[in-house]
């Protein structure tokens, strides 16, 4: 099924492309599991192109960035072709909510989603440092670390976003490639079980929970930098050295209000993608802060972000009869 | 910031019984409540001394950052206070305000940050006994929460590497 | 006569409980509680199990080059007789005691060269640094777990290379032999362990042999630095090289040879601190100037950079010597695999093209 459908992709960006200033997909990188982002202008780099459970970046985040942001502004520009999955979608339809695109400056591959795997959680179980091979049969991943075949349950080994995915079909696309998904939720209970697990323990439990987690942080700004939402990128307010809101301390206070400052500017804007967290060379749960706020977003304004490109994030605007939100 | 932070200032010794130095940070718009606690302390209207003010232009000015950085270094308390809804002198910012705020209410308990050291209300300049209740009632609320921890300084791997301190 | 002991595996625990009496003890470890989590070195405790089985995510750089140190502190004394006048009291805060880093590894311990060569060797010695360096011991493995992102023996060190070093761990089956490579550091290991019978010694021995002979990684860098002139200017191959990179401070941060630091005051009223911390190529800030210019403005002259420090600038300014360790930790880490064996592979390439 995933060879038809990549022959799919293949074929219609092959058709796409000459109208097309380049096509965002992913691409194999040089291990054999890992995928990396392709930026695809000529015809012969198609053949880079795949998709499947590997296919773990957001890729809208490079929409406004180089090198796909300096083809944009030009007199007369081409659009330009992304692949995205259901999640990525909603981060595409956030940045034209908010203006940083317009529609018709991309040309979207949409592809639905069975979930993506998680490379850490399959390093749990499997030497991941040697590995020859790895592939999908249906829905089992299997690994060939040349000596022994794993085969495990592509379920057992998502990323920790999937399980309460709710979009993972394309909610804005010009073409899909692919049979539809089934969502693996379908309410809100279901798909902030994680937080709930966390909401649930007494307060200095959690304080001790983030404490821990965050002291790992290096401060290297993964996180910040792999969000597609975090727009201001080189003008980040955590840099600024004037006012200097955060010293080049590594303690675990900078951390915190790092992760603070980061979560709450994408209040009422995160769509939830999880890049933050892959992002993370050190293994710390980031978007389960900001899952936090989607979830007092949904409950109190009953928003989700990234659903309606002519919907207002609600901190971006107010009510006047607002009481308590 | 240096390491001391806030509390270099009148160290608490730790004990929760211990009050006196608890420190609340009010952030009061320029229009409305900071012209409020002017009324109180020109009417005489006797209010605890454990308020810092910081006046900003209006509560839309109130970025989450800074209650967050209070808090997070050890502050006892935040109190944001403005202008009635319906009455912000740039009409809209409280209204930014209030949700800003009501999400960072509900967000702080789950970083592991008591809630109830930070309250936000809205005081009018002429409502100079309205202050003085908000301001008192908070300061109760807080002596009885004692001082703020806030967030471990010093702990693990990263930190300890810090050999530069003595 | 090198002296050389014996650690029975079950042995471990008491003979680090007894080396960290006579030194500050450092071992890898678990950062998480989750055996695949992320590693880095941390000072030893009682209980806690050193990770012998995979690199560090985290190299040892810090121990030399904390991420983050204090350089001095001061302090401004108003004068109590008045005036404006104020007296500047300036304290310095360092204070090294003396580290053994058990378990490092030779790509570690190799980027040490490069650093020595910056910190300790050039026109400027930087006191901070030389005064760790020489109370940093560092016993590193024999490395048998290299993976396919290794590349050492393509960067002139190699699993067995003991260069830098001041013990030698050979991991058996049944235990470890420790061998002291300096008079200083077989001090360190007085009393401790049991003797190596014949047994032990050549299997240790043969175990050193195989892994040097072992090649791990096949990245040519002959020439590179030449090749990476010639390409400087060609904005297409770095358009291609580097187009998904985040420019985010992963790779500069995991790296043990990355040094660029900046240096800060922070004060609070009249106290204050002058702070030394790692900075990255890979953010704006870090050429941004006074005037707002910024002469890399984007992911593609800092990547540039990057890749030019390591195997272009270095080599050519000191001896032949590559700002590269072979660890392979900026490939694993980098959230969108970019990997700079294929950068540098590509450098010489077709690289008279245009």
């Amino acid at each position: 099924m995933l060879e038809t459908d990549r022959n799919q992709l293949h074929k219609l960006v092959e058709e796409a492309l000459p109208e097309l200033d380049m096509v965002i997909g992913w691409g194999q990188s040089t291990d054999s599991f890992q995928t990396t982002p392709v930026f695809v202008r000529d015809a012969k780099q198609i053949s880079q192109l795949t998709l499947g459970p590997f296919c773990s970046q957001n890729l809208t985040g490079y929409l406004v960035k180089p090198p796909a942001l300096d083809a944009a502004p030009k007199e007369g520009a081409k659009p330009i072709g992304i692949c995205v999955k259901g999640c990525d979608s909603r981060s595409l339809v956030a940045l034209i909510q908010e203006k940083f695109l317009t529609r018709e400056r991309v040309r979207i591959f949409g592809i639905p989603c069975r979930g993506t795997v998680d490379w850490n959680k399959v390093g749990k179980l499997v030497d991941l440092s040697n590995v020859k091979s790895a592939t999908v049969e249906e829905d089992v991943l299997v690994v060939d670390d040349s000596q022994t075949t794993h085969r495990i349950k592509l379920e057992e080994v998502l990323a920790r976003k999937c399980y309460g995915c709710r979009y993972p079909n394309p909610l804005i696309q010009d073409v899909t490639i692919g049979e539809p998904a089934t969502p693996r939720s379908t309410s809100i209970e279901s798909s902030y079980r994680d937080v709930d697990r966390l909401d649930a323990k007494p307060l200095e439990e959690r304080l001790d929970f983030w404490q821990s987690e965050l002291d790992r942080c290096i401060r290297c700004y993964a996180c910040r930098n792999a969000c597609p939402l975090c727009v201001c990128q080189d003008k980040c307010i955590i840099e600024s050295r004037e006012p200097r809101w955060l010293t080049q301390r590594v303690g675990i206070p900078e951390k915190f209000l790092f992760h603070f400052i980061h979560a709450m500017h994408l209040a009422g804007r995160c769509t939830g993608c999880g890049e933050c967290e892959r992002a993370c060379p050190m293994d710390i749960p980031v978007t389960l802060i900001k899952e936090k706020l989607n979830k007092i977003m949904e409950e109190r304004l009953g928003y989700s972000a990234g659903l309606d490109v002519e919907a207002v994030p609600p901190l971006l605007t107010f009510n006047p009869g607002d009481t308590e939100i | 910031m240096t390491d001391e932070g806030p509390r270099s200032i009148a160290p608490a010794d730790g004990t929760a019984a211990d009050t006196q130095g608890i420190k609340i940070v009010g952030f009061l718009c320029n229009w409305c409540s900071y012209g409020g606690a002017d009324t109180a302390g020109v009417c005489r209207f006797k209010q605890p001394t454990d308020l810092r003010v910081v006046r900003i232009p209006c509560t839309g000015r109130m970025d989450p950052l800074f209650i967050a950085k209070s808090l997070i270094y050890g502050v006892d308390g935040v109190l944001v206070s403005g202008c009635h809804p319906r009455d912000c002198h740039y009409a809209v910012g409280n209204f930014y305000a209030r949700r800003r705020m009501e999400a960072f209410k509900a967000f702080l308990p789950f970083m592991g940050i008591d809630t109830r050291r930070f309250k936000y209300t809205w005081v009018s300049a002429s409502e100079g006994q309205q202050w003085q209740k908000v301001v008192t009632e908070f300061s109760e609320q807080i002596h009885e929460l004692g001082p703020n921890p806030g967030v471990r300084r010093q702990t693990g791997e990263n930190s300890k590497v810090s050999t530069g301190l003595r | 006569m090198a002296v050389k002991i014996f650690i029975a595996t079950d042995q471990l625990d008491s003979v680090l409980e007894k080396l960290a009496t006579k030194i500050d003890l450092w071992i890898p470890a678990l950062l998480k509680e989750d055996k695949s989590g992320p590693t880095g070195f941390i000072p030893y405790e009682p209980g806690k199990s050193p990770v012998f089985e995979r690199q560090t995510t985290l190299p040892t750089k810090k121990l030399l080059l904390p991420q983050v140190e204090t350089l001095l502190r001061f302090e401004y004394k108003k004068d109590p007789e008045g005036g404006s006048t104020s007296s500047i009291v300036v304290d310095d805060a360092r204070q090294v005691r003396p580290t053994l880093v058990f378990g490092a590894r030779s790509c570690d311990v190799r980027a040490l060269i490069t650093m020595d060569r910056v910190f300790s060797q050039g026109p400027y010695v930087d006191p901070y640094y030389v005064e760790r360096r020489k109370n940093t011991f560092f016993a590193t493995l024999v490395c048998e777990q290299n993976d396919s992102k290794c590349f050492c023996s393509s960067v002139g060190g190699g699993p067995a290379d003991m260069e830098g070093s001041h013990l030698k761990i050979v991991k058996l089956d049944e235990g470890y032999v420790v061998e002291a490579l300096t008079k200083e550091a077989g001090s360190l290991l007085e009393g401790l362990g049991e003797a190596v019978d014949k047994a032990k010694d050549t299997k240790a021995g043969k175990i050193v042999k195989e892994a040097s002979k072992r090649i791990v990684g096949d990245l040519d860098t002959k020439g590179c630095a030449e090749a990476f002139r010639n390409r400087f200017a060609q904005n297409d191959f770095w358009v291609q090289m580097v187009s998904q990179c985040l420019s985010c401070g992963v790779c500069t941060y995991v790296c043990p040879t990355c040094y660029c630091f900046t240096i800060t005051d922070e004060t609070q009223n009249l106290k204050g601190e002058r702070m030394r911390s790692w900075d990255s190529c890979m953010f704006s800030q870090y050429t941004l100037e006074a005037s707002g210019h910024n002469p890399r403005p984007t992911k593609l002259e800092r990547y540039r950079n990057r890749v030019g420090h390591k195997f272009s600038y270095i080599p050519e300014k000191y001896e032949g010597i590559l700002g590269c360790c072979g660890c392979g930790r900026c490939i694993r880490s980098c959230p969108v695999t970019i990997d700079i064996r294929q950068v540098v592979g590509n450098l010489k390439e077709n690289s008279n093209e245009q």
